[in-house]
C-alpha cells in the first residue's frame, strides 16, 4: 500500500492542504478539548489533571441541565413552524402560476446571508419589554403589554423568531430543489386517476420529498444545538431573565471564556457531542422509519 | 561581549544619559478608548525621547484578548491597562513585574490607600498601578424629588436620605406622588451591588478563604434588594440596553447610587433632562465600582522605562489633566482640592459634583476582592433578577443560591 501511495505521491500531495488543514484546524482542537476536558486549568496558569470531575459536576450541574433544557424548547418552537413553512413557500415557488420566481427565491434566501448580530439587534427592539415595536403594536390595540424578555417563554419565542425568520427561505431553497426533482409524470398519472391536488400532496409530494426532510431536520437539529449568537446578543452572556435564554453553547462559552474554567467548558462541549450525537439518530430513526 | 553588555546595560540602568549611546528602547502599550488620553500619550512621546512608544488601542473585548496574549506566551505587551477584573489575574502574579521592585513604594503616599491596595496581590506584590477610580454618589432627580415633597438641594439630600431605610422610604413617597409612573431606582442588581460597595469584606479573606453567604453585609446588601423588590421601588431598567437608557431620559427614574462615570453615561443616555440632575453623597455610606490599573508585564526587557512611563502617566497632575479631558476620576488625593475639580456643570444644573465625589473617594473602605469573587458575585446578581423580574420566591432563591455558590467554590 505504502509503494503505491509514493507512486501516486505527486497526487496526494495535490490533495493534502485539506488534510493539513483539517489536522490543524479540525482533529487538533478536538483532541485538545478531550486533553482539556480531564484538567483544571484558568486558560492563563498551570493546567492540573482533574480526573473525571469535570464530568461528574457536569452530570450534577442544574444550570448545564437547564440549558439543554432550553436548548430544546427553542429548538421545538424553532423547527417545527421553520419546516413548516418552508414547505408551503417552497410549494408556492414551484407552483406554475407564480411569476418573478428567481426574485422569491433570491428574497427568501437573503435573511440567511444577513448578519446574525444586526438581526438579534432588531429583535431585541421588536421584542423590547418597555419601548418595543411588538409591545407598542399591542398597545395601540389596547392590548396589555407583555414582558418578552422577563418571561421564560418569552424569551425562548424571541430567540426562536430569529432562526425561524433566518432559516426558513434556506429550507424552503432546498424542499424546492427537492419538489424539482420529483417526476411531473407521476403528478399527471395522479390527476388522470383523478386524485385531488392535497391527495397528490400527501401521496406524492411528501413520500418523495422524505430523503430532503431527513436532511433539514438533521441540519436544523445540529444547527439548533449549536445555537448561541442569537440570544448572546439578545439577552446576554447570563441568558436574560431565570437564565431562560441560555443555550448550551452559550453556557459553554461562558464557563469557558467568562469564567475561566476551560477544563469544565471542554466537558460541557463533550457533554453537548454526545446529546447532539443521540438526538441526530433518533431523529433519523423517527423519519426514516415511517418509509420502511 | 562588550555590545551585549552594552546593551543590557542600557536597560538596567535608566539614569545613564541615553542620548549618549542613543539607543531607544521600545515599548507596547495597550490600553482600551477613553482610558487614557491620547493627547497625553503623544505628550509623553515628547517627555521620553529614548522611548519608542508604540500605544495600541485594542477595541473588542479587551479581557479576553489579554487573556488569549497571556495563554499564548507571544506578542505581549510591555504595558498593559486593566480594569476592576484585576484581581482575576492575581493566580497569575508572575506573568507580571512586582512594581514595589521598580520604586512604586517611593511614590505610595500620593494615592488613596484603598485604591492602591487593590493592586496588590495577597502575597504582596504589586502588579497594577491607580489609574482613574469609580467613588459612588446618589444621582437624583431634583425636579422629581421637588415634587415628591422630598429634600432637593444636594446637602439637604445627603443629611436626610442617609441610609437605605431613608432612601427606601423616599422611594415610597415618589411612588405615592407619581402613582407608580416613576420609580426609586433602576434595577435590583445595582442595589445589591451599591450596598455591597459600601462594606469593608467581600466574600473572601485574603487568605482565600470563602467568608461564607452569612456574611452580615452579603445578608444586608440581600435584604435591602429584596425589600426594594417588594416595596416596588425598582423599574427593572438594566445598565447598557436602550430600555434603561429611554427609562433614565423619560423621567421614568428618580436616581440610582452609581460611580462618577456615570455622570458620562447618564448624560449620552439622556440628554433631554438636562439641568434636572444633582449629586449628593451615597445613602448608607461611599463605595466604589471599577476603575482602572497600568500594569507591566514580565516578558517586557525594559520594565525600569516601562516603570518611569507608567508612573509619569499616572501622576498626579496628569491623572487632573484626565479628568478635564476625558472624565476619568483621580486616584491621587493631592489634587482635589485643585479649581478644575469644582467646575460647575450645566447638566447637573450647574451643580459642582467634583467635591462631592471626592469627599466619596476618601471614605471607600478597604476591601479585599479575591480572583473568585466575579463568579461569585455573579451568581447572587442573576439569582436576584429572578426575583425582581419573574416574582420568585425570595426565600427559595436565596437557599437555593447558598447551594449554588457553595457549589460554584468546590471546583
Amino acid at each position: 500500500m505504502w509503494a503505491r501511495m509514493w507512486e501516486n505521491r505527486a497526487l496526494y500531495v495535490a490533495i493534502s492542504p485539506f488534510y493539513i488543514l483539517f489536522a490543524v484546524f479540525g482533529l487538533f482542537p478536538i483532541g485538545f478539548s478531550l486533553y482539556l476536558a480531564f484538567h483544571k486549568w484558568d486558560g492563563i496558569g498551570v493546567m492540573t489533571y482533574n480526573g473525571l470531575n469535570n464530568f461528574k459536576y457536569l452530570l450534577t450541574d442544574a444550570e448545564f441541565w437547564q440549558a439543554v433544557g432550553n436548548t430544546f424548547m427553542i429548538w421545538i418552537y424553532s423547527t417545527i413552524p421553520m419546516l413548516f413553512f418552508a414547505l408551503i413557500i417552497a410549494f408556492l415557488l414551484h407552483a406554475p402560476f407564480v411569476k418573478f420566481r428567481t426574485l422569491f427565491r433570491v428574497g427568501y434566501f437573503l435573511p440567511n446571508v444577513t448578519s446574525i448580530v444586526a438581526v438579534a439587534i432588531i429583535f431585541g427592539a421588536l421584542f423590547a419589554n418597555n419601548y418595543g415595536f411588538l409591545n407598542y403594536l399591542l398597545q395601540s390595540v389596547g392590548l396589555p403589554v407583555v414582558e418578552w424578555l422577563n418571561a421564560p417563554w418569552g424569551i425562548k419565542v424571541a430567540i426562536s423568531s430569529m432562526v425561524v425568520w433566518r432559516w426558513t427561505g434556506y429550507n424552503a431553497v432546498i424542499y424546492l430543489a427537492g419538489l424539482q426533482s420529483i417526476p411531473q409524470t407521476l403528478y399527471e398519472a395522479a390527476k388522470i386517476d383523478g386524485a385531488s391536488a392535497i391527495q397528490s400532496f400527501f401521496r406524492i409530494t411528501i413520500p418523495m420529498l422524505r430523503p430532503v426532510i431527513l436532511f433539514t431536520v438533521i441540519t436544523s437539529t445540529i444547527g439548533g444545538m449549536q445555537l448561541f449568537t442569537e440570544p448572546q446578543v439578545l439577552v446576554g452572556n447570563d441568558g436574560g431573565a431565570g437564565a431562560a435564554g441560555m443555550t448550551i453553547v452559550l453556557y459553554l462559552y461562558r464557563e469557558s471564556f467568562i469564567n475561566n474554567y476551560f477544563g469544565y467548558g471542554a466537558a460541557v462541549g463533550w457533554g453537548m457531542f454526545l446529546i447532539i450525537a443521540l438526538f441526530s439518530i433518533v431523529n433519523w430513526k423517527l423519519v426514516q422509519g415511517k418509509s420502511s | 561581549m562588550v555590545c551585549v553588555l552594552l546593551i543590557s546595560g542600557c536597560s538596567i540602568w535608566p539614569g545613564q544619559d541615553d542620548s549618549a549611546n542613543n539607543k531607544k528602547v521600545t515599548l507596547t502599550l495597550w490600553y482600551w478608548n477613553r482610558s487614557i488620553d491620547d493627547k497625553l500619550i503623544a505628550r509623553a512621546k515628547e517627555k521620553f525621547p529614548n522611548i519608542e512608544l508604540t500605544a495600541q488601542k485594542i477595541g473588542g473585548d479587551f479581557k479576553a484578548k489579554l487573556k488569549t496574549t497571556l495563554a499564548a506566551r507571544s506578542g505581549e505587551p510591555d504595558i498593559v491597562a486593566l480594569n476592576d477584573w484585576i484581581m482575576e489575574l492575581f493566580p497569575s502574579e508572575d506573568r507580571f513585574y512586582n512594581l514595589y521592585d521598580l520604586g512604586a513604594g517611593d511614590i505610595e503616599d500620593q494615592y488613596l490607600p484603598w485604591k492602591w491596595k487593590q493592586g496588590v496581590t495577597p502575597s504582596g506584590q504589586m502588579i497594577g498601578f491607580p489609574m482613574d477610580t469609580g467613588p459612588t454618589a446618589l444621582f437624583y432627580r431634583e425636579d422629581l424629588f421637588k415634587e415628591a415633597g422630598l429634600p432637593s438641594d444636594p446637602e439637604d439630600v445627603t443629611r436626610q436620605i442617609n441610609s437605605w431605610d431613608a432612601y427606601a422610604a423616599a422611594g415610597e413617597q415618589i411612588k405615592e406622588k407619581f402613582g407608580g409612573k416613576v420609580f426609586l431606582t433602576d434595577n435590583i442588581g445595582s442595589v445589591y451591588n451599591q450596598v455591597l460597595s459600601q462594606g469593608a469584606e467581600r466574600y473572601f479573606r485574603p487568605d482565600g478563604s470563602f467568608i461564607g453567604m452569612d456574611s452580615a453585609l452579603v445578608r444586608t446588601s440581600w435584604d435591602t434588594s429584596i425589600a426594594f423588590k417588594e416595596k416596588g421601588l425598582l423599574a427593572n431598567a438594566d445598565g447598557w440596553t436602550p430600555g434603561w437608557n429611554a427609562a433614565m431620559n423619560n423621567g421614568e427614574i428618580a436616581s440610582f447610587v452609581g460611580a462618577v462615570w456615570m455622570k458620562q453615561v447618564l448624560q449620552e443616555a439622556a440628554p433631554d433632562t438636562s439641568g434636572k440632575w444633582r449629586v449628593a453623597r451615597a445613602p448608607g455610606g461611599d463605595g466604589n465600582n471599577g476603575g482602572s490599573f497600568l500594569s507591566i508585564l514580565k516578558s517586557s526587557e525594559h520594565p525600569q522605562e516601562a516603570f518611569e512611563l507608567v508612573r509619569w502617566l499616572q501622576s498626579p497632575e496628569n491623572q487632573l489633566e484626565q479628568y478635564q479631558t476625558l472624565n476619568l476620576f483621580p486616584s491621587a488625593p493631592g489634587v482635589f482640592d485643585d479649581p478644575a475639580m469644582k467646575k460647575e456643570e450645566p447638566f447637573f444644573g450647574g451643580q459642582a459634583t467634583g467635591p462631592v465625589f471626592a469627599e466619596s473617594a476618601q471614605q471607600v473602605p478597604d476591601a479585599f476582592f479575591g480572583e473568585r469573587y466575579p463568579s461569585v458575585h455573579n451568581i447572587i446578581t442573576r439569582r436576584l433578577n429572578d426575583v425582581a423580574k419573574q416574582n420568585a420566591d425570595p426565600q427559595q432563591v436565596w437557599t437555593d443560591t447558598v447551594h449554588r455558590v457553595e457549589r460554584e467554590l468546590q471546583r
